[in-house]
């Protein structure tokens, strides 16, 4: 995501009935002195990593995703997912790819991370 | 939930416990197309192919199908402010692909509720897990919010 979208959060926000305005007014956030960018919702940045594992295997393949959110992501961040194999395993008659992912931004600051199962292609 | 509200105090420890088995009423949610339209668009991707719905709707497809909603499960908790929340995790189990139009049956539970201090910090951890069902009875996805309600007062 070459710039996390505030209009994004905004649009998100109504679909969700999510009332917190730290996804969408910025004067909000600034009132708790952190800054003046909107705060991402939490299921938005885990939707790049969906997005990350459907170009790999497929718009129908994730099985599981668990995500933790050590930090949050801003408006206007510039965050890329990745992800790693970390088995390989068969269930339930497919061929099942466990996996590390992550959300990257910056040098080496990791906002979200989790873990991921996905079936491969047949 | 007013943001600028003054924060409450600190609920009583055995008041979060008992939310530990809470039942939500339950119900129904369908995806309409034009709600997965903005929805994949916000997260970035273009539709996906045919009627899939994107998995991102596993955040507020079962809250609201369960008959509940965000501003009620922060009531719950008590939560001082409507920043006084945060996530631990979001577990996602998906066993069919969501699909628009398709008429989800909805169950929702609190699972865990509890005290804890880390740091010298209070808060309160609470557990919600949902189940989709089709229309058949068959579990499309299970979902798991864990959240936790940061205190301040005292």
């Amino acid at each position: 995501m070459a710039s996390v979208s505030a209009a994004r959060m905004r649009t998100m926000a109504a679909i969700l009935r999510d009332p917190n305005p730290v996804h969408w007014d910025r004067r909000a956030v600034a009132e708790l002195g952190l800054g003046d960018r909107t705060i991402n919702q939490g299921p938005l940045g885990l939707s790049y990593m969906i997005n990350m594992l459907h170009a790999w295997s497929g718009p129908a393949s994730v099985r599981r995703v668990f995500m933790q959110f050590p930090k949050v992501v801003l408006d206007g961040d510039r965050v890329t997912a990745r992800g790693r194999v970390t088995a390989l395993r068969e269930a339930n008659g497919e061929r099942l790819a466990d996996c590390d992912i992550w959300l990257h931004r910056g040098e080496d600051d990791v906002p979200l991370r989790g873990t991921a199962t996905v079936a491969l292609p047949s | 939930m007013n943001s600028k509200s003054n924060p409450k105090s600190l609920p009583d420890e055995s008041q979060i416990r008992a939310l530990a088995g809470h039942r939500f009423p339950g119900g129904t949610y369908t995806i309409a197309h034009w709600e997965n339209f903005l929805l994949t668009q916000c997260t970035g991707s273009e539709p996906l192919p045919g009627d899939l719905a994107h998995p991102v709707a596993l955040f507020h497809v079962p809250i609201l199908g369960a008959n509940t909603s965000i501003a009620e499960m922060f009531a719950l908790g008590q939560a001082e402010t409507d920043f006084a929340v945060g996530i631990e995790s979001y577990d996602w189990q998906i066993f069919k692909p969501l699909r628009e139009d398709v008429r989800y049956r909805v169950e929702g539970t609190i699972t865990e509720a509890d005290r804890r201090q880390t740091k010298g910090r209070t808060f309160d951890r609470i557990q919600f897990k949902f189940d989709l069902h089709e229309p058949e009875d068959a579990l499309a996805a299970t979902t798991i919010i864990t959240w936790h309600y940061r205190r301040t007062s005292t």
